[in-house]
């Protein structure tokens, strides 16, 4: 009775299970925002019975990756959280809806609502494809306003202007007058207390630039040109370093990082800055660091940043919205989702945190967002938000191309050169254009390239595999099988048919179809491209991480292998010696191999930690004093004096250190080796000491020879693994410092995976390959040593 | 034979590695069991004065990383993979083995020459044919081809049909038996040893397995034991007490299954070992 009322409960579960809609969300917002969004989206679900959102945060480093690579393996989410810098990608593979055609049949929809500016920066060729729901203009000074009071200045009302000179005779209208009132040097000139600082270095300079007029590329929506080295991008630039390296007026990237070691956002809380540049999300941590009561809390409020002064004011910004995924299952759900997220109710949420001003511009002039004056005194500050209204009309989204990205990126390596003082700005930005120039021209290209000729790749392939065919059933040509042999013959197949049909569809398909695409340029998601053997010439010539990561694997190969091969076999030669307790040693040697990789990566971080970390006290001893066997000593020259050697940050000594890790898998190798040991024939040993022999010579004419198949097998298979090393890397390091331990197999997954470049990526694949084929081909050719005993 | 008086430098050198090989572990349970406080104080290689569970507990009730799941999944994956491993695997090695077809030799040569191929060649292309299936997000990706013989296996097997005597199997072809009812009824059960060093070898091979899932697992809820593990540290970076119980956690089953299946082990890896 009860088991069928049981089941009838489940077949109703089941049933509305069926009915309800479950829509997939993803973000990369955390902490308060992340909260807010819960609430918006249970709210959404209150008022939508039947449909239930999955909340998925994604953080923001990896969220464009993931979100493509989803896309590429059909598994994309309904609604994604998007910004303009990126949704090109997306509408122009065609993964996104146009949202005009929802907006179209829903009479509720007023995209007027929103401010236009956005809604341009989301939107190509007029079709919107992004739902914007917050903009973050990049142009709000935060200022201390003590610090004003005792400098005897009155505080910014956005009147202020900016040139390249100071201009003492406008006062506090000049703002780098007022940066330089605020500065405190010591008396041997060094800064004690900024004036300014800027979020980042960049934030600053494209308020130079852009209120000038200037611009970084031709056009934004699809750029064909950079324009880095126009003089007023240069001169703004100089501005900039100026301020930081000889005035003292802001810190420098250097300060930053090594000396002061704290972000931006404290140096203001610390007042060790009197303004920064930033946008407004440094609001909820500032609201939380500077409580009205505390200790440490000032009153402080936030200003535009000045105009250039010819009264123009313009300043970067962001933004970010919500699209709809063409591979939803329930595109009308995911529209009232989108329009949901990116509606008031959400928006509202968004602006209690403080965090992100509302993109629909009623609602960035009025409470919550503008403080009211019965709100809780917390959510007073900044008490003039109102600003953040004003300076959309300012606003100069950055460039949108879809090719932009990649270029930027090299752009902005060489401009990194600027604030670390090793270059000038017009040497810095003359070889950013010239990179950048470069690589646009050549993802220009990219997109011209002929179609990938799929008929004519896999008609060779099957080519190939025919070809394999004929070699396999050459010898059997021609010969007659008698009726038995047939029936045999035929039941064999069935017998072997798992591996056969395995073999085409998992191991020869593969490979043909991997060697096709290491000839084309293919996300998985557009049509394939062909390029020929440019992929192959782009690794060997182009790509700068290609040789460190063949070296980084060959060196970790070439040391890691032969060295755990001797520990094994030391190893294997002690257990042998009948010792009492021996399944017990080899048990604890083994048990390292045993152990999940995962955790054995996790562990080996916890023993090279600069700080604390088990071989750090081993050397330094628990509180740093000691000097074990004057390893502390030796070691010096590997770090700053005073401090321990930080193992896995080092450049230098990451990848000895997972060297030095993989012997801890010696337990593997020992054990086949301890085997080998033990099959050798005890009477081999009698005979040889009855001869004279020593240790020695029994040892080298003994012991190896009869051990060397085994020796063999762990050289090759250890060979084969060492070159694909992957998941120590990938957990422990990253591939840094630098490129110290970015193995190839790393590298391959980060092209293939993270920047869906398989075509290029297959190319790579098939390089290591060969490399490792012919390096097992050596190894059996040189492999005389090798003694078999004879078939009993 | 090393005689009694030299034995000591041996065991010495055996316990001191073996001190320095455990090390790692000892880290490794030691800063579980410690408070954070207590392990930010302390050096890591004092073991904890008031060693405490909670970061085992506070692990095991996370409400969005459940490795009570991951345990689950991995074990679900293991066994149908082992399955898979061990039925394709006996089978195609039988063929080769006893019986006489168009091609044997050059069919086998083939599979010695795939044996040792690297993984990479075929990630990513399989990846795409499995993208193009809408197999992502699901576990056939790791499954499925494990029923398709890996040469590896078939070749273990092979040698060790090879080894058997032929005298049954004529017998029984004399009583009329099919290959199939030879293979089933006189070799199978022969085989013990050798299908379950090839079984041990399988199940340990796939519960290890950390690109497959990476490539191929999306959603939390799926995740083997390597792949949460790793989901749970990028959430954690900084909580070496807490990465280290969940670690601890990860390491322990098959620990615990290599102390069950010892002999069996051993025994596996004499057979394999010199060939």
């Amino acid at each position: 009775m009860v088991r069928g009322l049981l089941g009838i409960l489940f077949a109703l579960l089941g049933l509305t299970q069926s009915l309800a809609v479950e829509l997939r969300l993803t973000v990369w917002d955390s902490d308060v925002a992340l909260d807010a969004l819960r609430r918006s989206v249970a709210a959404f679900e209150a008022e939508n019975p039947g449909i239930k959102v999955k909340l998925e945060p994604v953080p923001y480093g990896n969220y464009q990756d993931k979100l493509l690579t989803q896309v590429a393996a059909r598994v994309a989410p309904d609604v994604a959280m998007m910004n303009p810098e990126n949704f090109q990608r997306y509408a122009r593979r065609e993964v996104i809806w146009d949202l005009n055609e929802f907006a179209k049949t829903d009479p509720t929809f007023k995209i007027e609502a929103y401010y236009p500016e956005i809604v341009e920066a989301m939107s190509l060729n007029g079709s919107l494809y992004v739902l914007p729901r917050d903009i973050a203009p990049i142009g709000l000074i935060y200022y201390n306003k003590k610090l004003f009071d005792e400098a005897g200045l009155p505080y910014p009302n956005g009147s202020w202007t900016w040139d390249f000179r100071m201009r003492p005779e406008l006062r506090e209208k000049d703002f780098l007058w007022v940066v330089n009132q605020l500065t405190k040097k010591n008396a041997a000139g060094k800064t004690v207390r900024y004036g300014f600082a800027p979020g980042w270095p960049q934030a600053i300079v494209d308020t130079f630039v852009y209120s000038q007029g200037a611009r970084y590329v031709d056009d934004p929506v699809e750029p064909t040109k950079l324009t880095m080295t126009d003089p007023r991008v240069v001169r703004s630039y100089e501005l900039a370093r100026e301020m930081a390296f000889e005035h003292g007026w802001m810190p420098s990237q250097v300060e930053l990082q090594t000396s002061l070691m704290m972000g931006v956002q404290d140096l203001f809380v610390r007042q060790k800055t009197a303004m920064f540049l930033s946008g407004i999300w440094e609001v909820p941590g500032l609201r939380q660091k500077l409580k009205p009561g505390t200790k440490d809390f000032f009153e402080w409020d936030i200003v535009l940043v000045p105009a250039f002064k010819d009264g123009t004011r313009a300043m970067p910004t962001g933004g970010a919205g919500y699209c709809v995924l063409k591979q939803t299952q329930h595109p009308e759900a995911a529209w009232k989702l989108a329009k949901w997220m990116a509606g008031p109710f959400a928006m509202n949420e968004m602006a209690k945190t403080g965090l992100a001003q509302p993109a629909i511009a009623e609602l960035a002039r009025v409470s919550p967002w503008v403080p009211a004056p019965n709100d809780p005194i917390e959510m007073q500050y900044p008490a003039s938000r109102i600003i953040t209204d004003a300076a959309v009309p300012n606003v100069v989204f950055n460039p949108t191309g879809e090719l932009y990205p990649e270029v930027v990126g090299l752009v902005n390596a060489q401009l990194d050169r600027i604030w670390l003082g090793t270059t000038s700005p017009k040497d810095a930005l003359a070889s950013a254009q010239r990179i950048g120039t470069d690589r646009l021209n050549v993802l220009r290209t990219e997109s011209e390239l002929p179609p990938f000729s799929w008929p004519v790749g896999l008609g060779l392939g099957a080519l190939v595999i025919f070809g394999l065919a004929a070699w396999v059933y050459w010898p059997e040509r021609g010969r007659k099988m008698t009726r038995r042999e047939r029936q045999e013959n035929r039941t064999a197949y069935l017998f072997i048919a798992p591996w056969l049909i395995g073999l085409v569809a998992f191991t020869l398909g593969p490979m043909v179809l991997s060697l096709l695409m290491s000839f084309a340029d293919w996300d998985v998601i557009r049509e394939a491209k062909f390029r020929g053997t440019a992929n192959y010439v782009e690794a060997f010539t182009v790509d700068p991480r290609f040789y460190p990561a063949l070296k980084a694997t060959l060196v970790y190969t070439a040391v890691s292998v032969p060295l755990g091969l001797l520990i094994a076999l030391g190893l294997a030669l002690l257990l042998n010696s009948r010792v009492f307790g021996m399944p017990v040693y080899r048990t604890l040697f083994y048990l390292p191999s045993l152990a999940s990789g995962v955790a054995s990566a996790l562990i080996w971080k916890a023993v090279f930690r600069a700080d604390g970390g088990l071989l750090n006290t081993l050397i330094y001893g628990p509180d740093g004093n000691r000097n074990l066997f004057g390893l502390a000593g030796m070691l010096a020259p590997l770090t700053t004096p005073g401090s321990q050697v930080n193992w896995l940050g080092n450049e230098q000594t990451a990848l000895p250190a997972l060297i030095v890790m993989s012997v801890w898998g010696a337990g593997a190798g020992m054990v086949v080796l301890l085997a080998g040991l033990q099959g050798i024939p005890e009477f081999y040993y009698e005979a040889a000491r009855v001869d004279g022999a020593g240790p020695w010579t029994r040892f080298r004419a003994i012991t190896l020879p009869m051990l060397s198949p085994a020796l063999l097998f762990t050289l090759v298979t250890g060979l084969i693994g060492s070159f694909q090393v992957f998941t120590q890397a990938f957990v422990m390091t990253g591939g840094g410092p630098g490129d110290a331990t970015r193995f190839y197999m790393l590298h391959l997954y980060d092209r293939a995976f993270v920047g869906l470049r398989m075509g290029y990526a297959s190319a790579l694949a098939w390089i290591l390959f060969l490399i490792i084929v012919v390096f097992t081909a050596l190894q059996l050719r040189m492999s005389k040593w090798v003694y078999y005993e004879a078939a009993p | 034979m090393i005689r009694a008086v030299s034995k000591t430098p041996v065991v010495l050198a055996l316990t001191l590695g073996s001190v320095l090989f455990m090390m790692p572990f000892f880290v490794m349970v030691s800063m579980s069991l410690k408070s954070p406080e207590e392990l930010a104080r302390t050096s890591v290689l004092a073991w904890p004065v008031a060693p405490t569970l909670e970061n085992y507990r506070f692990v095991l009730a996370n409400p969005t990383i459940s490795f009570q799941l991951f345990f689950r999944n991995t074990v679900v994956i293991a066994i149908l993979t082992t399955l898979g491993t061990l039925a394709s695997s006996a089978v195609v090695a039988y063929g080769f083995a006893r019986m006489k077809f168009a091609g044997r030799d050059r069919l086998f040569l083939l599979l010695l020459a795939t044996m040792m191929l690297p993984g990479i060649v075929t990630m990513i292309p399989s990846y795409v044919i499995f993208a193009r299936l809408g197999w992502v997000n699901t576990y056939l990706p790791l499954v499925v081809p494990s029923f398709f013989a890996a040469a590896y296996n078939v070749f273990l097997l092979r040698q060790f049909f090879l080894n058997l005597p032929r005298e049954l199997d004529e017998a029984a072809m004399l009583d009329g038996a099919s290959p199939w009812e030879i293979f089933a009824r006189i070799v199978l059960p022969l085989s013990g040893p050798a299908l379950m060093t090839v079984g041990i070898f399988a199940f340990i091979y796939n519960w290890r397995d950390f690109m497959g899932p990476l490539l191929y697992l999306n959603e939390p809820d799926k995740l083997t034991l390597e792949t949460g593990l790793r989901l749970y540290q990028s959430q954690n970076d900084d909580q070496w007490h807490l990465i280290m119980a969940a670690s601890t956690l990860v390491s322990v089953p098959l620990v615990v299954l290599f102390f069950l299946g010892q002999k069996a082990f051993i025994r596996g890896i004499v057979m394999t070992g010199g060939k």
